[in-house]
Protein backbone atom coordinates (compact mmCIF):
# COMPACT_ATOMS: atom_id res chain seq x y z
CA UNK A 1 0.00 0.00 0.00
CA UNK A 2 1.33 3.32 -0.60
CA UNK A 3 0.46 6.50 1.46
CA UNK A 4 -1.47 8.26 -1.84
CA UNK A 5 -3.12 5.21 -3.03
CA UNK A 6 -4.76 5.43 0.91
CA UNK A 7 -5.64 9.12 0.26
CA UNK A 8 -7.60 8.74 -2.80
CA UNK A 9 -9.26 5.50 -0.98
CA UNK A 10 -10.21 7.34 2.08
CA UNK A 11 -11.76 10.22 -0.61
CA UNK A 12 -13.51 7.26 -2.31
CA UNK A 13 -15.26 6.07 0.58
CA UNK A 14 -16.15 9.37 1.91
CA UNK A 15 -17.76 10.87 -1.40
CA UNK A 16 -18.49 7.12 -3.02
CA UNK A 17 -17.38 8.97 -6.54
CA UNK A 18 -14.54 8.90 -8.78
CA UNK A 19 -15.08 12.69 -10.02
CA UNK A 20 -15.60 13.72 -6.58
CA UNK A 21 -12.64 12.13 -4.95
CA UNK A 22 -10.31 13.06 -8.12
CA UNK A 23 -11.37 16.63 -6.96
CA UNK A 24 -11.35 16.78 -3.82
CA UNK A 25 -7.45 14.81 -3.72
CA UNK A 26 -6.55 17.22 -6.38
CA UNK A 27 -5.85 15.03 -9.13
CA UNK A 28 -6.97 13.55 -12.62
CA UNK A 29 -9.74 11.11 -12.15
CA UNK A 30 -8.00 8.48 -14.26
CA UNK A 31 -4.77 8.59 -11.96
CA UNK A 32 -7.14 7.97 -8.94
CA UNK A 33 -9.17 4.87 -10.30
CA UNK A 34 -5.46 3.56 -11.47
CA UNK A 35 -4.61 3.98 -7.78
CA UNK A 36 -7.90 2.16 -6.32
CA UNK A 37 -7.18 -0.07 -9.04
CA UNK A 38 -3.89 -1.08 -7.66
CA UNK A 39 -4.82 -1.16 -4.13
CA UNK A 40 -7.56 -3.35 -5.29
CA UNK A 41 -5.21 -6.26 -6.60
CA UNK A 42 -2.96 -5.85 -3.44
CA UNK A 43 -5.72 -5.96 -1.18
CA UNK A 44 -7.27 -9.04 -3.18
CA UNK A 45 -11.04 -7.96 -3.82
CA UNK A 46 -13.23 -4.57 -4.91
CA UNK A 47 -13.26 -1.67 -2.85
CA UNK A 48 -16.43 0.04 -4.57
CA UNK A 49 -19.20 -1.36 -6.39
CA UNK A 50 -20.13 1.03 -8.94
CA UNK A 51 -23.61 1.78 -10.06
CA UNK A 52 -25.01 4.60 -12.03
CA UNK A 53 -26.66 6.26 -9.35
CA UNK A 54 -25.92 4.39 -6.36
CA UNK A 55 -21.99 3.62 -5.91
CA UNK A 56 -21.10 1.93 -2.52
CA UNK A 57 -18.37 0.51 -0.68
CA UNK A 58 -18.13 -3.65 -1.01
CA UNK A 59 -18.25 -5.32 2.34
CA UNK A 60 -14.05 -5.46 1.99
CA UNK A 61 -14.20 -1.58 1.60
CA UNK A 62 -16.61 -1.23 4.38
CA UNK A 63 -13.92 -3.35 6.46
CA UNK A 64 -11.12 -2.24 5.47
CA UNK A 65 -11.95 1.35 5.27
CA UNK A 66 -11.18 2.64 9.13
CA UNK A 67 -8.31 0.72 8.91
CA UNK A 68 -6.91 2.86 6.45
CA UNK A 69 -7.66 5.46 8.09
CA UNK A 70 -5.57 4.21 11.33
CA UNK A 71 -2.27 3.08 8.89
CA UNK A 72 -2.79 6.83 7.17
CA UNK A 73 -3.13 8.66 10.39
CA UNK A 74 -0.15 6.90 11.88
CA UNK A 75 1.91 7.73 8.83
CA UNK A 76 0.76 11.39 8.79
CA UNK A 77 2.19 11.79 12.13
CA UNK A 78 5.40 9.95 11.32
CA UNK A 79 5.74 12.34 8.40
CA UNK A 80 5.39 14.89 10.36
CA UNK A 81 7.71 14.48 13.02
CA UNK A 82 10.01 13.79 10.44
CA UNK A 83 9.93 16.79 9.00
CA UNK A 84 10.22 18.54 12.50
CA UNK A 85 13.24 16.29 13.42
CA UNK A 86 14.66 17.83 10.71
CA UNK A 87 14.11 21.67 11.43
CA UNK A 88 14.35 21.08 15.35
CA UNK A 89 11.54 23.19 16.38
CA UNK A 90 10.31 23.45 19.69
CA UNK A 91 6.93 22.45 20.68
CA UNK A 92 4.42 22.57 22.92
CA UNK A 93 1.96 19.93 24.35
CA UNK A 94 -1.12 19.83 26.34
CA UNK A 95 -2.57 16.81 28.21
CA UNK A 96 -5.27 15.85 30.26
CA UNK A 97 -5.05 13.12 33.07
CA UNK A 98 -7.81 11.72 34.62
CA UNK A 99 -8.16 12.34 38.75
CA UNK A 100 -7.93 8.49 39.02
CA UNK A 101 -4.86 8.23 37.46
CA UNK A 102 -1.60 8.47 39.51
CA UNK A 103 1.27 10.91 37.76
CA UNK A 104 3.49 8.77 38.95
CA UNK A 105 2.34 5.87 36.52
CA UNK A 106 3.38 8.75 33.54
CA UNK A 107 6.52 9.74 35.07
CA UNK A 108 8.87 8.09 32.90
CA UNK A 109 7.39 8.11 29.53
CA UNK A 110 7.26 12.49 30.33
CA UNK A 111 10.70 12.91 31.74
CA UNK A 112 11.84 10.67 28.61
CA UNK A 113 9.79 12.87 26.25
CA UNK A 114 11.05 16.13 28.40
CA UNK A 115 14.72 14.99 27.31
CA UNK A 116 14.33 13.86 23.53
CA UNK A 117 12.74 17.51 22.58
CA UNK A 118 14.72 20.39 24.44
CA UNK A 119 12.22 23.14 23.67
CA UNK A 120 9.22 21.49 24.88
CA UNK A 121 6.35 23.51 27.33
CA UNK A 122 4.49 20.78 28.70
CA UNK A 123 1.16 21.30 30.09
CA UNK A 124 -0.45 18.99 32.43
CA UNK A 125 -3.65 19.11 32.79
CA UNK A 126 -5.93 17.58 35.88
CA UNK A 127 -9.57 16.90 36.11
CA UNK A 128 -12.63 14.55 36.46
CA UNK A 129 -14.00 12.53 33.29
CA UNK A 130 -16.51 15.78 32.18
CA UNK A 131 -13.91 17.90 32.53
CA UNK A 132 -11.36 16.03 30.41
CA UNK A 133 -14.26 15.13 27.67
CA UNK A 134 -14.62 19.54 27.57
CA UNK A 135 -10.72 20.07 27.61
CA UNK A 136 -10.47 17.87 24.35
CA UNK A 137 -13.46 19.80 22.66
CA UNK A 138 -12.17 23.22 23.63
CA UNK A 139 -9.17 21.70 22.16
CA UNK A 140 -7.47 23.04 25.41
CA UNK A 141 -5.95 19.20 26.01
CA UNK A 142 -4.40 17.72 22.64
CA UNK A 143 -4.75 13.72 24.49
CA UNK A 144 -6.30 12.67 27.48
CA UNK A 145 -5.05 9.44 29.41
CA UNK A 146 -8.33 8.36 31.68
CA UNK A 147 -10.44 5.52 32.51
CA UNK A 148 -13.52 4.92 30.31
CA UNK A 149 -15.42 7.93 29.50
CA UNK A 150 -19.37 7.94 28.99
CA UNK A 151 -19.31 10.14 26.19
CA UNK A 152 -20.62 9.73 22.72
CA UNK A 153 -19.26 12.52 21.10
CA UNK A 154 -18.07 10.87 17.63
CA UNK A 155 -15.04 12.43 17.31
CA UNK A 156 -13.96 11.00 20.70
CA UNK A 157 -10.87 8.82 19.37
CA UNK A 158 -10.13 5.80 22.38
CA UNK A 159 -7.24 3.69 21.96
CA UNK A 160 -7.11 1.20 24.93
CA UNK A 161 -3.38 1.19 26.62
CA UNK A 162 -4.29 -1.19 29.84
CA UNK A 163 -7.09 -3.18 31.40
CA UNK A 164 -6.78 -2.53 35.16
CA UNK A 165 -8.51 -4.94 38.07
CA UNK A 166 -9.71 -2.76 40.80
CA UNK A 167 -9.69 -4.33 43.92
CA UNK A 168 -10.12 -4.16 47.91
CA UNK A 169 -7.26 -1.66 49.97
CA UNK A 170 -6.46 -1.03 53.37
CA UNK A 171 -3.61 0.24 55.92
CA UNK A 172 -1.27 -2.38 56.88
CA UNK A 173 -2.90 -2.22 60.27
CA UNK A 174 -6.08 -2.86 59.39
CA UNK A 175 -7.96 -5.48 61.06
CA UNK A 176 -8.14 -7.16 57.18
CA UNK A 177 -4.56 -6.27 55.99
CA UNK A 178 -3.36 -9.99 56.53
CA UNK A 179 -6.57 -11.76 55.30
CA UNK A 180 -6.06 -13.59 52.08
CA UNK A 181 -9.13 -12.59 50.91
CA UNK A 182 -12.79 -10.62 51.84
CA UNK A 183 -16.17 -10.94 51.33
CA UNK A 184 -18.67 -8.31 50.91
CA UNK A 185 -19.86 -9.12 54.40
CA UNK A 186 -16.36 -8.12 55.48
CA UNK A 187 -16.96 -4.53 54.53
CA UNK A 188 -20.56 -3.83 55.82
CA UNK A 189 -19.07 -2.64 59.10
CA UNK A 190 -16.23 -0.20 57.42
CA UNK A 191 -16.14 3.24 56.41
CA UNK A 192 -15.79 3.00 52.41
CA UNK A 193 -13.34 6.15 50.70
CA UNK A 194 -14.84 6.85 47.40
CA UNK A 195 -13.05 8.60 44.50
CA UNK A 196 -14.97 10.46 43.41
CA UNK A 197 -13.48 12.10 40.71
CA UNK A 198 -13.37 8.45 38.98
CA UNK A 199 -14.79 7.11 36.10
CA UNK A 200 -15.49 3.58 37.73
CA UNK A 201 -16.94 5.31 40.81
CA UNK A 202 -20.66 4.69 39.36
CA UNK A 203 -19.46 1.28 38.50
CA UNK A 204 -18.24 0.30 41.90
CA UNK A 205 -21.42 1.93 43.56
CA UNK A 206 -23.53 -0.28 41.24
CA UNK A 207 -21.73 -3.68 42.48
CA UNK A 208 -21.60 -3.05 45.90
CA UNK A 209 -25.67 -1.67 45.98
CA UNK A 210 -27.25 -5.22 46.27
CA UNK A 211 -24.70 -6.84 48.52
CA UNK A 212 -23.76 -6.75 52.36
CA UNK A 213 -21.41 -4.09 51.82
CA UNK A 214 -24.11 -1.78 50.14
CA UNK A 215 -24.81 -0.43 53.61
CA UNK A 216 -21.27 0.59 54.93
CA UNK A 217 -20.45 4.18 55.62
CA UNK A 218 -19.04 5.91 52.69
CA UNK A 219 -17.18 9.43 52.40
CA UNK A 220 -16.62 11.22 49.42
CA UNK A 221 -12.81 12.42 48.55
CA UNK A 222 -12.18 14.34 45.32
CA UNK A 223 -8.52 14.41 45.11
CA UNK A 224 -7.01 10.66 44.66
CA UNK A 225 -3.52 11.66 46.58
CA UNK A 226 -5.92 12.74 49.34
CA UNK A 227 -8.01 9.41 49.88
CA UNK A 228 -4.58 7.63 49.48
CA UNK A 229 -3.78 9.68 52.52
CA UNK A 230 -6.69 8.41 54.73
CA UNK A 231 -6.59 5.05 53.71
CA UNK A 232 -3.21 5.12 54.98
CA UNK A 233 -4.13 6.77 58.26
CA UNK A 234 -6.95 4.20 58.86
CA UNK A 235 -9.92 5.91 58.51
CA UNK A 236 -11.57 4.47 55.60
CA UNK A 237 -10.93 1.33 53.38
CA UNK A 238 -11.25 2.04 49.47
CA UNK A 239 -11.96 -0.27 46.44
CA UNK A 240 -9.28 1.56 43.66
CA UNK A 241 -7.30 0.08 40.66
CA UNK A 242 -4.16 -1.87 41.48
CA UNK A 243 -1.71 -0.46 40.33
CA UNK A 244 -2.31 2.53 42.46
CA UNK A 245 -2.97 0.80 45.55
CA UNK A 246 0.15 -1.07 45.49
CA UNK A 247 2.31 1.91 44.05
CA UNK A 248 0.78 3.67 47.56
CA UNK A 249 1.89 0.87 49.32
CA UNK A 250 -1.29 0.01 50.72
CA UNK A 251 -1.96 -3.89 51.44
CA UNK A 252 -4.57 -5.88 49.06
CA UNK A 253 -7.11 -7.82 49.99
CA UNK A 254 -9.34 -9.10 47.09
CA UNK A 255 -12.64 -8.82 47.88
CA UNK A 256 -14.38 -12.15 46.83
CA UNK A 257 -17.16 -11.28 43.71
CA UNK A 258 -16.17 -7.83 43.09
CA UNK A 259 -14.43 -8.28 39.40
CA UNK A 260 -13.66 -4.77 38.09
CA UNK A 261 -11.66 -3.93 35.67
CA UNK A 262 -11.08 -0.62 34.38
CA UNK A 263 -9.61 0.15 30.48
CA UNK A 264 -7.61 3.37 30.57
CA UNK A 265 -7.24 4.69 27.48
CA UNK A 266 -5.59 7.14 25.38
CA UNK A 267 -8.34 9.92 23.62
CA UNK A 268 -7.74 12.54 20.79
CA UNK A 269 -10.37 13.86 18.62
CA UNK A 270 -10.39 12.63 15.57
CA UNK A 271 -9.60 14.95 12.19
CA UNK A 272 -7.38 17.36 14.76
CA UNK A 273 -3.35 17.30 13.57
CA UNK A 274 -1.00 15.58 16.12
CA UNK A 275 2.22 17.73 16.66
CA UNK A 276 5.14 15.77 17.07
CA UNK A 277 5.87 16.23 20.71
CA UNK A 278 1.61 15.21 20.51
CA UNK A 279 2.25 11.95 18.42
CA UNK A 280 5.16 10.86 20.07
CA UNK A 281 4.00 10.87 23.32
CA UNK A 282 0.95 8.94 21.93
CA UNK A 283 3.61 6.24 20.29
CA UNK A 284 4.79 6.09 23.28
CA UNK A 285 2.23 5.46 25.43
CA UNK A 286 0.58 2.99 23.24
CA UNK A 287 4.47 0.96 23.18
CA UNK A 288 4.55 1.45 27.11
CA UNK A 289 4.17 -1.93 29.20
CA UNK A 290 1.90 -0.80 31.85
CA UNK A 291 2.80 -4.46 33.65
CA UNK A 292 -1.26 -5.22 33.25
CA UNK A 293 -2.48 -7.99 30.47
CA UNK A 294 -2.99 -7.25 27.13
CA UNK A 295 -5.48 -4.43 26.32
CA UNK A 296 -6.46 -6.63 23.55
CA UNK A 297 -7.66 -8.86 26.09
CA UNK A 298 -6.04 -11.54 24.43
CA UNK A 299 -3.24 -14.10 26.15
CA UNK A 300 0.27 -13.85 23.76
CA UNK A 301 1.27 -17.13 22.29
CA UNK A 302 5.38 -16.76 23.17
CA UNK A 303 4.80 -15.16 26.90
CA UNK B 1 -5.08 -28.94 20.95
CA UNK B 2 -4.30 -29.51 17.71
CA UNK B 3 -3.96 -25.89 17.15
CA UNK B 4 -1.22 -25.97 20.39
CA UNK B 5 0.41 -29.18 19.08
CA UNK B 6 0.94 -27.10 15.73
CA UNK B 7 2.10 -23.95 17.41
CA UNK B 8 5.02 -26.01 19.28
CA UNK B 9 5.90 -28.07 16.55
CA UNK B 10 6.64 -24.92 14.88
CA UNK B 11 8.59 -23.91 17.71
CA UNK B 12 10.86 -26.49 17.65
CA UNK B 13 11.46 -26.63 13.55
CA UNK B 14 12.04 -21.99 14.47
CA UNK B 15 15.06 -23.23 16.86
CA UNK B 16 16.40 -26.12 14.75
CA UNK B 17 16.45 -23.91 11.57
CA UNK B 18 17.83 -21.07 13.81
CA UNK B 19 20.87 -22.73 14.93
CA UNK B 20 21.39 -24.45 11.05
CA UNK B 21 25.54 -23.76 10.81
CA UNK B 22 24.42 -22.39 7.12
CA UNK B 23 23.92 -18.66 6.02
CA UNK B 24 21.02 -16.75 7.02
CA UNK B 25 18.71 -17.26 3.29
CA UNK B 26 18.95 -21.04 4.00
CA UNK B 27 18.17 -20.91 7.40
CA UNK B 28 15.15 -19.06 6.43
CA UNK B 29 14.72 -21.27 3.17
CA UNK B 30 14.50 -24.58 5.86
CA UNK B 31 11.94 -22.64 7.92
CA UNK B 32 9.95 -21.82 5.00
CA UNK B 33 10.50 -25.40 3.47
CA UNK B 34 8.98 -26.98 6.76
CA UNK B 35 5.81 -24.55 6.95
CA UNK B 36 5.30 -26.14 3.07
CA UNK B 37 5.45 -29.41 4.24
CA UNK B 38 3.70 -28.62 6.93
CA UNK B 39 0.81 -27.17 5.64
CA UNK B 40 0.40 -26.86 2.09
CA UNK B 41 -2.81 -24.32 2.67
CA UNK B 42 -0.73 -22.15 4.64
CA UNK B 43 2.04 -21.72 1.94
CA UNK B 44 -0.16 -21.23 -1.01
CA UNK B 45 -2.41 -17.96 1.13
CA UNK B 46 1.75 -16.86 1.77
CA UNK B 47 2.24 -17.26 -2.31
CA UNK B 48 -0.90 -15.69 -3.29
CA UNK B 49 -0.43 -12.70 -0.85
CA UNK B 50 3.26 -12.31 -2.15
CA UNK B 51 2.20 -12.44 -5.74
CA UNK B 52 -0.17 -9.92 -5.34
CA UNK B 53 2.65 -7.89 -3.36
CA UNK B 54 5.13 -8.45 -6.38
CA UNK B 55 1.83 -7.50 -8.99
CA UNK B 56 1.27 -4.13 -7.42
CA UNK B 57 4.92 -3.08 -6.84
CA UNK B 58 4.67 -3.19 -2.89
CA UNK B 59 7.64 -1.55 -0.99
CA UNK B 60 9.27 -0.66 -4.24
CA UNK B 61 8.91 3.40 -3.81
CA UNK B 62 10.45 3.02 -0.24
CA UNK B 63 13.87 4.97 0.01
CA UNK B 64 16.34 4.61 -3.01
CA UNK B 65 19.92 4.34 -3.11
CA UNK B 66 20.92 7.67 -2.64
CA UNK B 67 17.77 9.77 -0.98
CA UNK B 68 17.37 10.48 2.43
CA UNK B 69 16.17 8.30 4.91
CA UNK B 70 13.50 9.80 6.80
CA UNK B 71 14.04 10.83 10.36
CA UNK B 72 12.40 9.19 12.97
CA UNK B 73 11.75 8.90 16.82
CA UNK B 74 10.71 5.70 18.39
CA UNK B 75 10.86 4.41 21.51
CA UNK B 76 13.22 1.32 22.23
CA UNK B 77 12.98 -1.81 24.46
CA UNK B 78 12.92 0.42 27.56
CA UNK B 79 10.99 3.40 26.70
CA UNK B 80 13.79 5.25 25.71
CA UNK B 81 13.45 7.69 22.58
CA UNK B 82 16.11 6.46 19.45
CA UNK B 83 16.32 9.01 16.51
CA UNK B 84 17.72 8.70 13.52
CA UNK B 85 20.21 11.55 14.11
CA UNK B 86 21.38 9.69 17.50
CA UNK B 87 22.21 6.73 15.78
CA UNK B 88 23.87 8.57 12.71
CA UNK B 89 26.04 10.09 15.25
CA UNK B 90 27.52 6.87 16.31
CA UNK B 91 28.33 5.93 12.65
CA UNK B 92 26.69 4.33 9.38
CA UNK B 93 23.91 2.27 10.33
CA UNK B 94 21.72 -0.79 9.08
CA UNK B 95 18.26 -0.04 9.66
CA UNK B 96 15.48 -3.37 9.59
CA UNK B 97 12.12 -3.33 9.44
CA UNK B 98 10.99 -6.83 11.11
CA UNK B 99 7.59 -7.79 11.58
CA UNK B 100 6.81 -8.89 14.98
CA UNK B 101 8.41 -11.38 17.94
CA UNK B 102 5.85 -14.27 17.20
CA UNK B 103 6.99 -13.68 13.03
CA UNK B 104 10.00 -17.05 13.23
CA UNK B 105 11.42 -15.71 9.98
CA UNK B 106 12.17 -12.13 11.79
CA UNK B 107 13.73 -14.13 14.99
CA UNK B 108 15.93 -16.10 12.59
CA UNK B 109 16.78 -12.75 11.00
CA UNK B 110 17.22 -11.06 14.19
CA UNK B 111 19.50 -14.07 15.25
CA UNK B 112 22.04 -13.45 12.70
CA UNK B 113 21.75 -9.61 13.35
CA UNK B 114 22.79 -10.24 16.75
CA UNK B 115 25.99 -11.99 15.93
CA UNK B 116 26.53 -9.88 13.02
CA UNK B 117 25.94 -6.24 15.12
CA UNK B 118 28.56 -7.98 17.95
CA UNK B 119 31.43 -8.30 14.93
CA UNK B 120 30.75 -4.88 13.68
CA UNK B 121 30.41 -2.65 16.12
CA UNK B 122 34.01 -1.66 16.77
CA UNK B 123 34.13 -0.52 13.28
CA UNK B 124 32.22 2.56 14.29
CA UNK B 125 28.87 0.50 12.19
CA UNK B 126 25.40 -0.24 14.21
CA UNK B 127 22.22 -1.79 13.26
CA UNK B 128 18.96 -0.87 14.97
CA UNK B 129 15.60 -2.77 13.96
CA UNK B 130 12.11 -1.28 13.82
CA UNK B 131 9.22 -3.61 14.41
CA UNK B 132 5.40 -2.71 15.05
CA UNK B 133 5.51 -4.55 18.55
CA UNK B 134 4.76 -3.11 21.87
CA UNK B 135 7.77 -2.48 24.39
CA UNK B 136 6.96 -5.73 26.35
CA UNK B 137 7.22 -7.79 23.21
CA UNK B 138 10.68 -5.88 21.91
CA UNK B 139 12.01 -6.82 25.38
CA UNK B 140 11.34 -9.73 25.05
CA UNK B 141 12.68 -10.33 21.43
CA UNK B 142 15.91 -8.54 22.53
CA UNK B 143 16.42 -10.90 25.17
CA UNK B 144 15.23 -14.26 23.24
CA UNK B 145 18.01 -13.55 20.70
CA UNK B 146 20.22 -11.74 23.12
CA UNK B 147 20.67 -8.75 20.77
CA UNK B 148 22.75 -5.44 21.44
CA UNK B 149 21.20 -3.20 19.50
CA UNK B 150 18.18 -1.41 19.81
CA UNK B 151 14.60 -2.67 18.89
CA UNK B 152 11.99 0.52 18.41
CA UNK B 153 8.55 0.21 18.66
CA UNK B 154 6.65 1.66 15.54
CA UNK B 155 3.32 1.39 16.43
CA UNK B 156 0.37 0.90 13.88
CA UNK B 157 3.18 0.90 11.55
CA UNK B 158 3.25 5.07 11.31
CA UNK B 159 7.17 5.00 10.04
CA UNK B 160 6.85 1.97 7.96
CA UNK B 161 3.79 3.32 6.26
CA UNK B 162 5.16 6.80 5.97
CA UNK B 163 7.61 4.86 3.57
CA UNK B 164 5.27 2.78 1.89
CA UNK B 165 6.45 0.06 3.22
CA UNK B 166 3.27 -1.17 5.28
CA UNK B 167 0.61 -3.95 4.01
CA UNK B 168 -2.58 -5.70 4.95
CA UNK B 169 -2.27 -9.61 5.73
CA UNK B 170 -5.84 -10.19 4.49
CA UNK B 171 -8.50 -12.86 5.91
CA UNK B 172 -7.12 -15.72 3.73
CA UNK B 173 -3.56 -15.47 5.46
CA UNK B 174 -4.95 -14.39 8.44
CA UNK B 175 -6.13 -17.45 9.01
CA UNK B 176 -3.37 -19.51 8.35
CA UNK B 177 -1.62 -16.98 10.61
CA UNK B 178 -3.99 -17.60 13.83
CA UNK B 179 -3.93 -21.51 13.86
CA UNK B 180 -0.01 -21.27 13.94
CA UNK B 181 -0.31 -19.18 16.94
CA UNK B 182 1.11 -16.01 15.08
CA UNK B 183 -1.41 -12.98 16.34
CA UNK B 184 0.09 -9.78 15.45
CA UNK B 185 -2.94 -8.08 16.86
CA UNK B 186 -1.73 -8.81 20.95
CA UNK B 187 1.63 -7.87 20.49
CA UNK B 188 0.37 -4.59 18.12
CA UNK B 189 -2.06 -3.89 20.80
CA UNK B 190 -4.25 -3.09 18.16
CA UNK B 191 -6.49 -5.50 15.61
CA UNK B 192 -5.56 -4.82 12.06
CA UNK B 193 -4.00 -7.19 10.53
CA UNK B 194 -1.13 -4.64 8.79
CA UNK B 195 2.93 -5.89 8.92
CA UNK B 196 5.86 -4.01 7.76
CA UNK B 197 7.58 -5.68 4.85
CA UNK B 198 10.73 -6.34 6.27
CA UNK B 199 13.44 -4.58 4.49
CA UNK B 200 16.62 -3.14 5.53
CA UNK B 201 18.05 0.10 4.70
CA UNK B 202 21.73 1.48 5.35
CA UNK B 203 22.35 4.51 6.03
CA UNK B 204 25.25 6.43 6.09
CA UNK B 205 26.15 9.38 8.26
CA UNK B 206 25.15 12.33 5.71
CA UNK B 207 21.30 10.68 6.10
CA UNK B 208 21.92 9.45 2.69
CA UNK B 209 20.34 5.28 1.81
CA UNK B 210 23.84 3.46 0.38
CA UNK B 211 21.42 0.49 -0.08
CA UNK B 212 18.24 -1.15 0.55
CA UNK B 213 17.26 -4.61 0.23
CA UNK B 214 12.92 -4.64 0.03
CA UNK B 215 11.40 -7.65 -1.04
CA UNK B 216 7.55 -8.25 -0.33
CA UNK B 217 8.35 -11.76 0.12
CA UNK B 218 8.71 -11.89 3.97
CA UNK B 219 10.71 -15.10 4.17
CA UNK B 220 13.51 -13.50 1.96
CA UNK B 221 15.66 -10.65 3.84
CA UNK B 222 18.85 -9.23 3.62
CA UNK B 223 22.12 -11.78 3.38
CA UNK B 224 24.28 -11.22 6.48
CA UNK B 225 27.30 -10.75 4.20
CA UNK B 226 25.91 -8.38 2.00
CA UNK B 227 24.59 -6.01 5.29
CA UNK B 228 28.59 -6.00 6.13
CA UNK B 229 29.93 -5.12 3.23
CA UNK B 230 27.22 -1.81 2.48
CA UNK B 231 27.98 -0.83 6.29
CA UNK B 232 31.89 -1.22 5.96
CA UNK B 233 31.54 1.04 2.55
CA UNK B 234 29.28 3.35 4.03
CA UNK B 235 30.80 6.90 5.43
Amino acid sequence: MEMYQIRYFLALSETLSFTKAAERCNVAQPSLTRAIRSLEVELGGELLRRERTLSHLTELGERIAPLMRQCYEAADAAKVVAQSLKKGEATSLSVAVSQSISVATLARILSELSRAFPGLQLKLLRGSGPEIVACLKSGEAELAIAGPLDETWDRLDAVALYDEPIDLFVSGKHRLATRKAAEFEDLASETLLINAASEMAGKIADRLKDTAAGTARSHRVASLDDLLTLVKADLGVAIIPLGIGSLAGLSLVPLGGLELVRTVSVYSVAGRCRGTACATLFNMLRAADWGFESATGRKCGGL
Amino acid sequence: MAERALSEILEETFARCRDLEVPLADRLQAFANEVRRMGPHFAVAVDNLVHRLMETGAGATAPKVGEPMPSFLLPDERGRLVGLEDLLGEGPVAIAFHRGYWCPYCRININALARAAAEIAPERRHIAAVVPDRQKYTAWLKSDAKVPFPILSDMDNGYAMSLDLAFWVGDELKQSMVSCGWDPAVSQGIENWVLPIPATFIVGTDGIVTARFVDPDYRMRMAIEDMMAALRSAK
